[in-house]
């Protein structure tokens, strides 16, 4: 499967990926330019967390081999595509119970800020034949996309 | 092989899965006595209408209609032949296989008070046919009492709340949901329901039921003197494992059926998993346990470590909690809590560790809580503020891109 593999020392923070994710899951179509990043709908689903030293940590979900996630989905919204690999969610099937957000260990999954209703995760931006729009903006290629075993 | 599993819940559907991807040319038996899968974490959408029953089927591949799966349904298993590893109903003979996996779940307990067991307008709910049962009869009633105000009982009494019934819950401990979460956060739900004119009966024990002679419930009667008028009863105060069909087979039992760490019970090649095991019937648990009898099934020996199962995560009204660990605190710990207008937090910390935790209104991200807790990992040498911790303070890649914990 293929895997956005992190090298977390080339990362400087700089948030592109972030942006990205947002402009990749924004429900009004328009660029990146008119972007609101302080509307709480545009969430980003994953994390970069300074270390307070200069270095930070990227927090991107890893589509697990084992995923603790779908595990826990009791209404089975969540899935690992056989063919990809990928950890989908059919929000249409969600539940709404939130046991993912517990169960996964590296805390990737999270409610939707606005409404409570559904779960924000990565979702491999899959629609996207170019593929995951965070790598694709980072200028320090501190992340990539690799065909991995899993 | 042939292998048969008994239970069409979420340990018995997990255990499924599993096998076909470590043996894909066994042979599965699924035998259940629901006629349909389903979530039962779903029962309270179904009861108020926002689901039918084929919309809280929680699987989504193609499972059922593998030519070597064979679902049998509608059977209530009477006896278990552990030689010929045989099930039967009544005289019926069900199916036997060559491994079985015990996940037949439990029911719905009914304490032996007043008509609770036999009247007309009194329902359990742990079962799809529990959940019909209750819509149905809620069409003709109005009032209803709902005994037990933990998980269960709260989702009963909101599915009903949408159906626009009046509902009292009688609770015998002073909190609702209170072995899920706090005084403080319980308080929280409980103001939610009361807005919406829902009551509470807390650290009130019901002692009889007043009848109308013709099998139907008036009233629920309180210790006290007191009773709560009420045209329907929904009971929820606890499960039991189902197993009775394994009286006389020779699986050892207690409460529930004994199985060591392989999951295995005393009868070699017979397994259980998820409530019927006992260890713990929530629904990740449950899930993990029926993939790991399944490697054991297969040939593949793994013990099932995860007997942690001290965790939750509520959700009425849109307010969302996760519940990890100790919910109160024990002499010796350390507590810490946080509370603005949308949000309350609380931190147990015990010998340098985080002992549990309680989120209340933002729970995004915090999954990391429960490694944290689970595995006593200690946090005091960290130099940090408990409430800045995340993932990052223990990151780590694998070779293959996965995470690890690095502590």
């Amino acid at each position: 499967m293929k895997r956005i593999i992190i090298d977390q020392e080339k990362c400087d923070g700089c948030k592109n990926c972030t942006v990205a994710c947002m402009q990749a899951h924004r429900a009004t179509p328009g660029t990146v330019y008119d972007l609101d990043l302080l509307d709480p709908k545009n969430e980003a689903r994953h994390t970069i967390v300074a270390n307070g030293k200069g270095g930070y940590f990227p927090i991107f979900c890893r589509h697990c081999s084992v995923p603790d996630c779908v595990g826990a989905c009791m209404s089975g919204a969540l899935c690992k595509d056989p063919v990809s690999g990928h950890v989908q969610y059919d929000e249409s099937r969600c539940g709404t119970c939130f046991m993912c957000v517990m169960s996964c260990p590296y805390g990737n999954v999270k409610p939707d800020k606005v409404t409570h209703k559904r779960i924000l995760k990565c979702d491999f931006c899959k629609d996207d034949t170019e593929g995951p729009n965070c790598v694709r903006v980072c200028p320090k290629k501190a992340i990539h996309v690799e065909e991995v075993s899993a | 092989m042939k292998h048969l599993i008994l239970g069409a819940g979420a340990a018995g559907i997990s255990a499924a899965h599993r096998i076909l991807k470590e043996k894909p040319q066994d042979e599965i038996i699924i035998v259940s006595q629901d006629e349909e899968v389903y979530s039962r974490c779903m029962l309270h959408k179904f009861i108020s209408g926002e689901r039918d029953a084929a919309s809280i089927n929680f699987i989504n591949d193609d499972l059922l209609e593998r030519k070597n799966v064979t679902w049998i349904k509608g059977k209530t298993l009477t006896r278990l032949d552990a030689d010929s590893k045989t099930v039967y109903a009544g005289d019926e003979k069900i199916a036997s296989g060559d491994t079985i996996l015990i996940a037949t779940g439990s029911n719905s307990v009914t304490p032996p008070i007043g008509e609770l067991r036999t009247a007309k307008n009194a329902f359990g709910l742990r079962h799809l046919s529990d959940a019909r049962a209750i819509a149905d009869y809620a069409k003709k009633a109005d009032k209803i009492a709902i005994i037990g105000a933990g998980l269960v009982g709260l989702d009963a009494g909101y599915a009903l709340l949408e159906l626009g019934k009046k509902i009292t819950f009688i609770e015998m401990a002073p909190t609702a949901l209170a072995i899920n979460v706090d005084a403080h956060a319980a308080g929280a739900y409980q103001k939610k329901f009361e807005e919406k004119g829902v009551k509470f009966l807390l650290a009130r024990k019901v002692v009889g039921t007043k009848g109308d002679g013709k099998g139907s419930i008036t009233a629920v009667e309180l210790e006290g003197g007191d009773s709560v008028p009420c045209d329907m009863v929904v009971m929820a105060v606890g499960v039991r494992p189902a197993i009775a069909f394994l009286e006389g087979s020779g699986v050892k039992t207690e409460r529930a059926v004994v199985v060591d760490d392989y999951l295995a019970t005393s009868v070699p090649g017979i397994y259980a998993a998820g409530d019927a095991a006992g260890l713990s019937g929530i629904w990740p648990n449950a899930q993990k346990q029926g993939e790991y009898a399944a490697y054991n099934m297969t040939g593949t020996k793994w013990a099932y470590d995860d007997r942690f199962a001290i965790k939750n995560t509520v959700n009425f009204f849109d307010l969302l909690t996760l519940s990890v660990g100790a919910i109160n605190p024990q002499e010796g710990d350390e507590v810490l809590v946080k509370e603005d207008r949308d949000n309350y937090r609380k931190l147990i910390l015990r010998d340098g560790a985080v002992a549990g935790v309680i989120l209340q209104g933002e729970i995004g991200g915090s999954g990391f809580w429960q490694h944290l807790i689970k595995n006593k990992i200690r946090i005091d040498k960290l130099g940090k503020s408990p409430w800045k911790l995340s993932y990052a303070d223990f990151f780590g890649v694998e070779n293959n891109g996965e995470y690890k914990w690095v502590v």
